[in-house]
């Protein structure tokens, strides 16, 4: 099916061109021509390029050249650029055949256009930091909510469209829960939605909002991406991939969102806490940033090479995360497509140079954890605050009583000892950091460098630190908009706020803003959100809420054929989107409508159960998994163990990614493997058997009854009639089997560790079960739409 | 109103979408939705790329024999008078300097001759004494002696063998391959990874090496294990029959398709899609992992014991799957990580894998199987001609010159390609870049490797990477 017809083809190109305006944007239509098929040899990477030509910058396409006048402005005649795209002639064409980059004849007449229109050039978006820009009038005043949607109308109605109609109230609540906590609606909670959307449709909207952004599970919600973006795992990732100390990150990470921790601090405090005037604990923790990277210990490895390993690892991973950029292209060579030089690389890594981080080489342990020093003991912030008042409660008069004081004691006792050991950033002299000529870590003939701002980026006139800069003036530079690239960092994180709540960014990109990056399609909103973001005060909370208060968020998901045909990747945002749940949400909700789910909050990970032998091939030690059999079973996926190499088969069948790298956007699969984990996987068997346990107790009696309670559970709708006939139909076919052969009802509810309910007939319940799982498999149970 | 009159209010087909619902031009917009975010799609079935294969294809498919840990190429195919000439005295310097070195670091190094003997076959083609299989089928068989990779320990090894490259998040070649050719199995996947049992202490192997990387996750490796589900989560629940699990599958398949009438939504589709294949699996990974149904003389000729999952009943399991029509099958066997008791070692690995590696090219070949069948079998890396003495004579880690060889359709048989120097230190003549060798496996299969990129973070990925990697013609008939 990847196998294009013309028609998609033509499709294809009309969406590339923006396909609407007669007007050609530079950064839109023309800078990614440039880029994919000229920059390779005509870009800023100056060991490469040929005949003296340089097209990535305005000056270098309007100087003569080897070839004469590249680029005449207004001329395209005269032009050699045109001259050789529509030459016939295999010497003379470009690009050259042997590079395999032809252009489609779109291109070439778009190059053409903007030639003909002056072959002005314009700085790449990206770089040029947001500003405010006037909100556009609304021509159908009644449709915003606020000022997001009136920039999105004003371009749906530039292109004739209009905004689909409002999603219904149901589906609605249940995508801000989804969007929000990464959980379902409770059936109370819909009803409560339904009768407040009555009264005042913005009020209701707001009001869940508010609720759901004080919720706990929206710190969690937050982390499962925030822990993909910094690539947070339980593992050290390479050889024996053992256990490392660092889930207090993860919980801090969830904390930072639930307070609110305005995000420049957040920044701050992972990038550089320990540099920070006498950190807190926190601080500290939020350093196991510098540390979150695969390392190794196995007998062999050359410190230096892993020390070169580590260093290139660090500065793909700030830049993927912070700035949206590839740095990591310019390790061997300059960026092909962006102005960052080899030098920027090194010299952005020269910032963690003082990371004392080479202690493992000597002291990793083949065990679990393995040993990662400096490692600390702490307490998390809540078991902080939890003590604090404990102990405040055994020194006050009213729990004199000798049995509470006894309690208090017991908790006290326990939770000190439920200290973990986290990885931390140490400060120590600087290594000394040289460019490695084509990234070859064995030659030592680069110049030293210093930590320094990527150049291009550099504004001139900032006063100049004197002395050597380090991790917190990197963290102020990446948050301060006027001195350093705040504006652009901010441009960066809204995109993804935006995708998190509409399934895509405005650029489409989530992590390469650079030449190779996609044009945003509403260029002004990303600019006004990200101006939004850092004059909020880097306030997350209040992004979210703008965004999903906005009427756009409110549009149904649902597609015309005509605008599937006009925008099939919906960039115009003419709807809502709708899409597969990502991987721990799909698990939180089938614990959730099960009645399993386990809402405790941080601490060590969790072992759900898992195939047996999974972990065969991880050797020093070799490694048993032992699932948990108490209440940590039913725990959030967010908390769930993370083994780089092995990880949790459930989680990869719904892509989950290692965490060995930065992830900004995981694919959407729909694989049979993923079917067959929803079927088999005892975690879901067991979700199934404990929610047929609640229908037979907690609805009535009647098949109708249960069908509808059923789909209230899980769906928040009740089942029309077709969908009862089926159901209908799978449960006297499962009455039939189990009737014959009680055995093998018993073994079915008897699948997981949770304890069997009292008092059910065995084989109700497993034919119950059967239909539980019918709907634990649907995908609109695992789909928001 | 309750919710699901609203919701049916809301959705009314026949309103929304226009009531011929979706004609032929929209079903070519399907696919293209499909390809939206990398991992859908449509149907079960998958032909692969557009234009793609570039030329015609000599084979079918890849069986991938790695022999993980770094089998010593100067016992097994590489024969080098002058090592045993210097067994025993100081490594020249010359060999060694400024060379990364990995357990050997600040060590005295010396020479270590040749543990085993060497008989001559096709020109320049030795075979050790360690290998009594092999010489069976050294008519072949095309060694190529000049390897060469760019990682000195096993993970970023095994990573650059895979997917070309040391940093993790790269598609391996078995996704590569199925990515760019389709599958040709309806009811199996397309990559399949199997690991043995057996042998001395092994190194860890991650599944990163079989991982899908930035390509759709359905041509991820899928990896068969020998003890407990043939694949994760393929056996049915304890108490659910195949005729209820069948019952099952059609109800949700029902329900989905009944969604779909009211919102009409190609993801879906695919759903629907994904569940069948799901269900055929479960009938069809048991049966091919079934091996009941071979004479005992095919048995016999591997060596192979039905569940014991050695080499040996990997090597028919690959075969099986190769007649199901898997692209690509990796199996791996570990344990040749041998810095001391190499001779040991060696007769414990060769004695696990000789025979099963020969069984399997004569079957194939008996079956008129193998001119479609690339085989290939190596490790990550060499092992130094320095002596190594962690628990008698071994050999370290060592990237600069080893080992492979290359089988079936397309093959130059009886031969042997490429010179390390004369103690076998780094390859000198005709020297083969793992990326050569993706290369040479791509071109077999009808693939230009320089026209197979896909788009990630901005660069046209590679196999092959962005350094110039050639065809090995040296290699082919």
């Amino acid at each position: 099916m990847f196998r294009n017809p013309p028609a998609v083809q033509l499709v294809t190109a009309v969406l590339a061109t923006g396909g609407l305006f007669a007007e050609v944007d530079f950064n839109r239509d023309i800078r990614p021509i440039l880029s994919n098929h000229c920059f390779a040899c005509h870009g800023p990477d100056e060991h490469d390029r040929r005949g003296e030509l340089r097209l990535d910058t305005e000056e270098g396409a309007l100087r003569s050249g080897d070839i004469g006048d590249a680029l005449v402005p207004g001329k395209p005649d005269d032009s050699e650029i045109i001259h050789r795209i529509f030459s016939d002639d295999p010497e003379d064409v470009m690009p050259p055949p042997d590079a395999n980059k032809a252009l489609s004849a779109e291109q070439r007449t778009l190059l053409r256009q903007w030639i003909e229109q002056g072959g002005g050039y314009a700085e790449p978006w990206s770089y040029r930091p947001p500003e405010r820009h006037p909100v556009p009038e609304a021509q159908s005043p009644d449709w915003p909510e606020n000022w997001i949607d009136n920039f999105i109308l004003d371009r749906l109605h530039r292109e004739g469209l209009e905004p689909a109609p409002d999603t219904d109230p149901v589906t609605l609540v249940r995508r801000l829960h989804f969007d929000l906590i990464g959980l379902p609606p409770s059936p109370q909670a819909v009803e409560r939605f339904l009768k407040e959307w009555k009264d005042d449709q913005s009020a209701s909207v707001e009001k869940t909002v508010r609720d759901l952004l004080s919720s706990p599970h929206f710190g969690e919600r937050m982390a499962m991406y925030w822990l993909d973006l910094v690539r947070y795992a339980d593992t050290c990732g390479y050889h024996g991939d053992q256990d490392h100390s660092i889930s207090p990150y993860r919980d801090y990470v969830i904390d930072a969102f639930n307070d609110n921790l305005p995000f420049d601090q957040f920044t701050r405090e992972q990038l550089a806490g320990d540099l920070l005037d006498s950190p807190t604990i926190d601080q500290k923790i939020a350093t196991g940033y510098n540390r979150l990277l695969q390392t190794s210990h196995e007998g062999g490895v050359q410190a230096k090479e892993y020390l070169a390993i580590y260093f290139a690892d660090r500065v793909r991973n700030l830049s993927n995360v912070w700035m949206g950029a590839t740095v990591g292209c310019a390790q061997c060579h300059d960026h092909k497509y962006d102005p960052y030089t080899a030098r920027d690389f090194y010299a952005l890594g020269a910032f963690f140079a003082d990371i004392d981080e080479a202690q493992h080489f000597r002291v990793g342990t083949n065990s679990l954890p393995t040993s990662r020093p400096p490692e600390i003991n702490v307490h998390s912030k809540r078991e902080r605050l939890r003590l604090t008042e404990l102990e405040a409660q055994l020194s006050s008069p009213t729990f004199a009583n000798r049995k509470e004081q006894e309690h208090l004691r017991a908790e006290i006792a326990a939770l000190k000892k439920a200290q973990r050991k986290t990885m931390i950033t140490v400060a120590t002299k600087p290594r000394t950091i040289r460019v490695l000529p084509r990234g070859d870590w064995l030659d030592d003939s680069g110049p030293v460098v210093e930590p320094a701002f990527p150049s291009f980026l550099e504004k001139p006139g900032n006063s100049k630190k004197s002395g050597r800069l380090n991790r917190l003036d990197l963290a102020n530079w990446l948050t301060n908009p006027a001195q350093g690239t705040g504006g652009l960092t901010a441009r960066v994180m809204v995109n993804r706020f935006w995708y998190l709540v509409f399934g895509s960014g405005i650029s489409k990109r989530l992590d390469d803003f650079g030449g190779q990056g996609e044009a945003p399609e509403h260029p002004e909103l990303l600019d006004n959100l990200a101006v939004e973001f850092y004059q909020s005060g880097w306030d997350i909370k209040h992004m979210m809420a703008l965004l999903v208060t906005s009427r756009t968020y409110r549009q149904s998901s649902l597609e015309t054929v005509a605008l599937r045909e006009r925008d099939p990747y919906n960039r115009l945002v003419a709807r809502q989107s709708r899409y597969r749940l990502p991987a721990e949400t799909i698990r939180d909700n089938a614990l959730a409508i099960s009645g399993l789910l386990q809402t405790s909050y941080g601490g060590p990970s969790a072992k759900p159960y898992q195939p047996m032998g999974y972990y065969k091939h991880l050797n020093f030690p070799g490694r048993r998994y032992a699932h948990h059999a108490d209440d940590r079973q039913w725990r959030r996926g967010v908390y769930v163990h993370w083994q780089r190499q092995f990880l949790h088969p459930m989680l990869r069948a719904f892509d989950a990614p290692t965490r060995e790298e930065c992830t900004a956007e995981r694919p959407r699969s729909n694989t049979p493997i993923a079917a067959m984990t929803l079927l088999n996987d005892p975690s879901f068997v067991e979700a199934a058997r404990v929610f047929s346990a609640r229908v037979l107790s907690e609805s009535g009696p009647e098949i109708d009854d249960r069908l509808e309670f059923i789909y209230r559970e899980a769906l928040s709708r009740k089942p029309d009639e077709k969908e009862r006939q089926i159901m209908k139909r799978l449960v006297s076919m499962a009455a039939q089997d189990f009737q014959s052969n009680p055995a093998a009802a018993r073994k079915l509810v008897s699948t997981g560790a949770a304890p069997l309910a009292e008092g059910l007939d065995t084989v109700q319940h497993a034919i119950w079960t059967t239909a539980a799982r019918a709907i634990l498999n649907l995908s609109e149970t695992y789909t928001r739409n | 109103m309750t919710p699901s009159e609203k919701l049916g209010n809301y959705v009314n087909r026949r309103s929304f979408l226009g009531s011929a619902g979706i004609g032929l031009g929209s079903a070519a917009l399907l696919s293209l939705l499909g390809r939206d975010s990398l991992g859908n799609t449509i149907d079960t079935s998958y032909d692969g790329i557009a234009g793609l294969p570039h030329h015609d294809a000599k084979i079918k498919r890849v069986i991938f024999l790695t022999m993980a840990g770094g089998p010593s190429h100067l016992e097994t195919f590489d024969y080098k008078p002058k090592l045993d000439e210097l067994n025993g005295k100081p490594m020249p310097e010359s060999f060694t300097k400024g060379q990364p070195i990995a357990q050997l670091q600040g060590q005295h190094l010396k020479v270590q001759g040749h543990l085993t003997k060497f008989q001559e076959f096709g020109k320049g083609q030795f075979i050790s004494d360690f290998l009594p299989y092999h010489r069976k089928m050294a008519d072949q068989i095309c060694v190529v002696k000049s390897m060469l990779t760019e990682q000195i320990n096993h993970d970023p090894a095994h990573t650059f063998m895979n997917t070309g490259s040391a940093i993790s998040g790269r598609p391996s070649m078995g996704a590569w391959i199925n990515y760019g050719l389709g599958s040709d199995s309806e009811d199996l996947p397309g990559f399949v990874v199997m690991t043995s049992v057996g042998g001395r202490n092994p190194q860890p192997i991650a599944a990163r090496q079989w991982g899908t990387g930035f390509l759709p996750s359905r041509h991820q490796g899928v990896e068969f294990n020998s003890t407990g589900d043939p694949v994760h989560y393929v056996t049915r629940p304890s108490g659910i029959s195949g005729k209820h699990q069948q019952a099952l599958v059609q109800s949700i398949q029902q329900l989905d398709s009944r969604r779909n009438d009211m919102v009409d939504n190609p993801e879906i589709k695919a759903r629907i899609a994904a569940y069948e294949m799901a269900f055929r699996m479960q009938a069809s990974v048991p049966e091919l992992t079934d091996v009941s149904d071979e004479p005992q003389h095919v048995l016999d000729m591997y060596g192979a014991k039905p569940g014991d999952g050695s080499f040996a009943s990997n090597c028919l399991l690959a075969r099986r799957l190769a007649e199901k029509g898997v692209r690509f099958i990796q199996l791996y066997h570990r344990g040749w990580d041998h810095h001391g008791g190499l001779v040991k070692y060696m007769n414990t690995c060769c004695g696990l894998t000789d025979k099963p590696t020969w069984a399997l090219l004569t079957d194939l070949k008996q079956r008129g199987m193998l001119e479609e069948t690339l085989i290939v079998w190596g490790g990550e890396f060499g092992r130094t001609p320095m002596f190594q003495g962690k628990g008698g004579a071994g050999r370290d880690h060592h990237m600069k010159g080893f080992s492979m060889w290359l089988a079936g359709g397309g093959i130059q048989g009886g031969t042997a390609y490429g010179e390390t120097d004369e103690l076998g230190y780094a390859s000198v003549k005709d020297i083969v870049h793992v990326r050569d060798l993706h290369a040479t496996m791509l071109h077999l299969l009808g693939i230009d490797h320089n026209r197979f990129s896909v788009k990630f973070q901005g660069l046209d990925m590679r196999l092959t990477g962005v350094e110039p990697a050639r065809v090995v013609q040296g290699v082919l008939s």
